[in-house]
């Protein structure tokens, strides 16, 4: 399972887990832009939203908004218990795959 | 509040090209990024530079995600679009007799090229289905029409030949697709 989530997936999900009760997706898009160091846009971010959802990693829930988004509602994303196996087992799958790595001398910073 | 709203036509795209499931959450985001962050940090150019490039980002993703079908519907609109373009600059500098109606059949045909591309982004802001197989059906009539012409007159051109090709793909391409893309649980990737 842990093989098929990409690198952006991951962010996501970790920025969701370091949100907690507070991601949405204006504060997820934040959260993956400080983690992943570069501007993303945010249709990148609702992509990836809607397919972790699709996949049962995600649940999401709406809730009220507020004034300055013109009473919008927002929509609050929270890791499934399938989620964090699979954040699990992809934590496991990379430490494994730098196991016994030794990066060339020029490469590091 | 009405001096940090983004702009008016920016927010109407992207609301009728999300499907109805992220009407509200996707378009309040960006506009609680846009007033509460970037205006007051960035300044209104930016912000609204900003805005745009989300709408954007959004729309080349409905794009992408809408399979092989509507990949290739969207190559055909923007072939159609610059092909009617250039053809009536072309019109429009070289002046041959009778360049006018030639140039209005052009930008004709390069509009027929930018509706299907809004057609396919904005489907979801579209009630009557009924316009849009209207829409096919025109195209269609076009490119036979303009095939037909072609055909019969004194010199064959190759340009218009190839165009009225694409307007029937790109006809038959949108019949095609037309039903595929009416579902309102429909998210942002288009799924």
């Amino acid at each position: 399972m842990a093989d098929l989530m990409g690198s952006f997936e991951l962010a996501v999900l970790l920025a969701l887990l370091r949100l907690g009760d507070r991601a949405y997706g204006r504060a997820v898009l934040h959260q993956v832009q400080e983690s992943l160091g570069r501007s993303v846009a945010a249709g990148a971010v609702y992509t990836t939203l809607d397919r972790l959802e699709q996949r049962g990693f995600v649940h999401s829930r709406l809730a009220a908004g507020t004034a300055i988004r013109g009473g919008r509602m927002r929509r609050y994303y929270t890791v499934t218990a399938e989620g964090s196996r699979a954040l699990a087992d992809a934590k496991v799958t990379l430490t494994n795959m730098w196991r016994g790595v030794k990066l060339p001398a020029a490469v590091k910073s | 509040m009405n001096g940090q709203c983004p702009p008016r036509w920016a927010e109407y795209l992207l609301e009728r090209m999300l499907p109805a499931r992220d009407h509200e959450t996707v378009t309040g985001d960006l506009h609680e990024e846009y007033a509460e962050f970037l205006v007051p940090h960035r300044g209104r150019l930016r912000a609204n530079f900003w805005y745009m490039r989300q709408v954007s980002s959004i729309a080349v993703r409905c794009i992408q995600e809408g399979g092989a079908m509507t990949k290739l519907l969207s190559l055909t609109s923007v072939i159609t679009l610059l092909c009617g373009c250039w053809l009536a600059l072309m019109e429009c500098l070289l002046r041959h007799p009778g360049f006018v109606s030639r140039a209005a059949v052009a930008l004709l045909i390069a509009a027929a090229g930018l509706a299907t591309l809004l057609v396919r982004l904005l489907h979801a802001g579209i009630r009557s289905e009924r316009r849009l197989w209207a829409a096919a059906a025109a195209l269609i009539a076009l490119g036979a029409y303009s095939f037909l012409r072609n055909a019969h007159a004194a010199h064959f051109e190759g340009f218009v030949f190839i165009i009225s090709i694409v307007l029937v793909v790109q006809g038959v391409l949108m019949l095609a697709t037309l039903g595929r893309n009416n579902d309102p649980g429909r998210t942002v990737a288009g799924t």
